[in-house]
C-alpha cells in the first residue's frame, strides 16, 4: 500500500515536472523569441528577408546592414547624444536624489512632509500630462532643439525615482556609522561623504542603471524637444521607419544596437535591478 | 574640532541639554540644504508645469505665431462635446484592463514556474526579464517586423491559418490593432510583475503550505487558500503602479500604429500628443490633461480614503 503510494506521488511529481519544464520553456520562447528574430533579422541578407512565405532558419548571414549604419555618420551622432543625455541625466539625478533622500531620512526641517507627498505625486505623474506645459517653459527658455533641454525634462521623470529608491538605501545604513565619525571630530557634510557615500555603492550604482535605462529608452519628450543634429536613437529610428522605404534589415541592426548597451549593463547588475524592482514598487 | 579630542562621554549630557535648540537648529539647516536641489526642481519641472498647464486650459495659443488668447471655458467646452474623445477614454480603459489582467496573470504564473531552487534559474530569470529591458523602442520595431503583411514571421503565419486576410497586418486592421498592441504590452510588461510575485512567493511561510499538506490539501486548494492570499499586497501594489502608468502609456501604441487605423487603437495620451504635434492645438491639450490629471487625483484620494475607512474599521 505504502509502496504504491510513494511510487503514484513520484509519478506526479515527475508528471507536474514536465508539465513546468515544457511551461517555463513556451514563456522562455514568448519572452525571447521576438528579440533573437530582431538579432537574426539584422544578419540575413536581403534575399532571405523579404522572401515570401518567411523561412524561420537563415541560410546565409551578412554584416551588410551594420556597414550600412555605421557609414551614415548620423548614426554615431544619435548614439553619441543618446548616451550624453542618458549619461548627464544619470549624474545629475543620482547627485540630487541622494542628497535629497540623506535630508528626507536624515532631518527634520520645514516642508519635509511636503517634499514626501509631492515625491508620490511625481513619482506617479504620468509625463504624457506634462507635455504642453514642458514644451512651452522650455521653447520660452530657449531650449528646444537643445540636449540641455532634454535633460531638464528627463529629470522630470527620473528624479522622483532616484529619491525613491536612494531613500530606502539610505534608511539601511546604520546611523550609528555617522554618529561615530561625528563624535570623532567630522562635520555632517564630511561625516556624510566620507562615511554614508561609501556604503552607498550598492544603491547608486542601481538608482544610477535605473535613470541610465529610463533616459536612453525615453522617446516622448526627446521626439518634441530634439530634431535633426540633436535627435536621440529613439527618435531617430523612428523617423526612420516613416522616412524611407521601410528597410527593415537597417532598422534591426538599429535596434539590437540601441538594445545592446542596455543589455549588457542589466546582465552585469541583474541582482541589483531585480531589488530595485522589488524594493522601488511593493514598499509604496 | 579643537574640544573633541577630550573626552565626550564626560559631558555628553549636560552639553546635549543645553544645545538641543541649536542642534534643531542645525539638523534643520542641513535639512534644507540637502533637500534644497531636489525642491527647486520639482518646481521647475513639475509644480510649475502642473500650474501652467492649469492656466493654459483657459487659453487658446497657436504655436507658429505664439500668440496666446483667453478664451474662457471654450476648450472644457469642446470637451464635453468631443464624440472621438469619448471613445478614446472607452478604448483607454479596455486597454488598461486588458493589459493589467494579462500581465498579472502571465507574470504570476511565470513567477510560480520560477519559483524553483533549479540549477541555472538565474539564467532564465534573466532571460524572463528582457522584454522589459529592451528599449521601447525596439520592442516596437520587432513586432512590426513580425506581423509585417508581407515578409513578418507571424504576420504570414497568422495569414496562413486565416486568422487574418492575405497582405496584411493585425497591426493595420480597425478591429485587430487595439488587441494586438495590447499582446505587445503584456509581453512588455509581465516580467515587472514576474519579479514583484517572485519577491512576495519568497516571503510566504512554508509552514502554511506543510499544514495544508497535512490537512490533505491538494495543489489547487493550497493555490487557492494560501498562495493567493499571500499574493494580495503584490495584487495591490501592481494594480495600483501598473494602472497608472498603463493608462497614460503613449510610447507602444504610438510607435507600432500611432493610434491608428483610424482611431482604432487610439488612447488619451496618443490623442493629446496628436493634438499637440499634429495640430498645434496646446490649449486644447492643456485642457484635456487638465482633467485626466484632476480624474486620476480623484481616484487616487478615493482608493486612499476607501483604504483608510477600512483600516479603521
Amino acid at each position: 500500500m505504502s509502496a504504491t503510494t510513494t511510487a503514484g506521488s513520484t509519478l506526479t511529481t515527475t508528471a507536474s515536472r514536465v508539465w513546468r519544464v515544457a511551461a517555463l520553456a513556451l514563456i522562455v520562447l514568448f519572452a525571447c523569441g521576438p528579440i533573437v528574430w530582431m538579432v537574426l533579422s539584422s544578419f540575413r541578407p536581403p534575399a532571405e528577408l523579404f522572401q515570401d512565405p518567411p523561412q524561420v532558419l537563415p541560410r546565409g548571414w551578412t554584416g551588410q546592414w551594420y556597414d550600412e549604419v555605421f557609414a551614415s555618420s548620423d548614426v554615431l551622432r544619435w548614439f553619441a547624444n543618446s548616451f550624453t543625455v542618458s549619461v548627464a541625466t544619470t549624474l545629475v539625478a543620482v547627485t540630487i536624489g541622494t542628497l535629497a533622500a540623506y535630508a528626507l531620512t536624515r532631518f527634520d526641517f520645514p516642508g519635509r512632509r511636503t517634499l514626501l507627498g509631492s515625491l508620490v505625486v511625481a513619482y506617479l505623474f504620468p509625463s504624457i500630462l506634462l507635455l504642453v506645459p514642458v514644451y512651452l517653459l522650455l521653447s520660452a527658455l530657449g531650449l528646444v532643439g537643445n540636449l540641455s533641454g532634454l535633460v531638464v525634462a528627463h529629470l522630470a521623470t527620473t528624479l522622483p525615482l532616484a529619491i525613491w529608491l536612494m531613500k530606502s538605501f539610505v534608511e539601511s545604513v546604520p546611523r550609528e556609522l555617522e554618529e561615530a565619525a561625528l563624535v570623532d571630530g567630522c562635520g555632517q557634510l564630511r561625516a556624510f561623504a566620507l562615511v554614508t557615500v561609501p556604503l552607498l555603492r550598492t544603491g547608486l550604482a542601481t538608482t544610477a542603471l535605473f535613470v541610465f535605462i529610463l533616459s536612453w529608452d525615453e522617446y516622448l519628450f526627446a521626439s518634441v524637444l530634439t530634431q535633426g543634429d540633436t535627435m536621440t536613437v529613439p527618435v531617430a529610428i523612428a523617423g526612420y521607419v516613416t522616412s524611407f522605404d521601410i528597410r527593415w534589415g537597417a532598422i534591426m541592426a538599429l535596434g539590437t544596437l540601441v538594445t545592446l548597451p542596455i543589455v549588457v549593463i542589466f546582465s552585469l547588475l541583474q541582482r541589483l535591478f531585480e531589488k530595485g524592482i522589488t524594493s522601488g514598487s511593493v514598499k509604496g | 574640532m579643537t574640544t573633541t579630542s577630550t573626552a565626550p562621554p564626560a559631558r555628553a549630557v549636560p552639553r546635549g541639554q543645553q544645545r538641543r535648540g541649536s542642534i534643531r537648529a542645525r539638523e534643520r539647516r542641513l535639512g534644507i540644504m540637502f533637500a534644497l536641489p531636489a525642491t527647486l526642481l520639482f518646481l521647475a519641472v513639475l509644480a510649475y508645469p502642473i500650474f501652467e498647464n492649469i492656466r493654459t486650459t483657459f487659453f487658446s495659443v497657436d504655436l507658429l505665431t505664439g500668440r496666446t488668447e483667453y478664451v474662457g471655458l471654450a476648450n472644457l467646452r469642446e470637451l464635453a462635446s468631443d464624440e472621438t474623445l469619448r471613445s478614446t477614454v472607452g478604448r483607454t480603459l479596455l486597454w488598461t484592463v486588458a493589459c493589467l489582467a494579462g500581465q498579472l496573470a502571465l507574470g504570476l504564473l511565470a513567477a510560480i514556474l520560477i519559483d524553483q531552487s533549479w540549477k541555472g534559474m538565474r539564467w532564465i530569470r534573466q532571460l524572463l526579464l528582457l522584454p522589459y529591458v529592451v528599449p521601447v523602442i525596439a520592442s516596437a520595431l520587432i513586432w512590426t517586423w513580425m506581423l509585417d503583411g508581407s515578409y513578418g514571421i507571424l504576420g504570414s503565419g497568422l495569414q496562413s491559418l486565416g486568422v487574418v486576410p492575405d497582405g496584411t497586418s493585425p497591426l493595420g486592421m480597425e478591429s485587430a490593432s487595439l488587441w494586438t498592441v495590447i499582446v505587445i504590452n503584456v509581453w512588455r510588461g509581465f516580467p515587472f510583475a514576474m519579479l514583484v510575485f517572485w519577491a512576495a512567493l519568497q516571503g510566504i511561510d512554508q509552514q502554511q503550505y506543510e499544514a495544508a499538506k497535512v490537512d490533505g490539501a491538494g495543489p489547487l486548494r493550497e493555490f487557492w487558500s494560501i498562495t493567493l492570499p499571500n499574493l494580495r499586497g503584490a495584487v495591490i501594489a501592481l494594480v495600483a503602479l501598473r494602472g497608472i502608468w498603463t493608462l497614460m502609456y503613449f510610447e507602444l501604441i504610438w510607435l507600432t500604429t500611432r493610434g491608428g487605423p483610424v482611431n482604432s487603437s487610439d488612447i488619451v495620451p496618443t490623442y493629446i500628443y496628436k493634438i499637440v504635434m499634429g495640430e498645434f492645438r496646446l490649449g486644447y491639450a492643456a485642457a484635456i490633461a487638465t482633467v485626466t490629471g484632476l480624474t486620476l487625483f480623484a481616484l487616487a484620494a478615493v482608493v486612499m480614503v476607501a483604504r483608510k475607512v477600512r483600516r479603521a474599521a
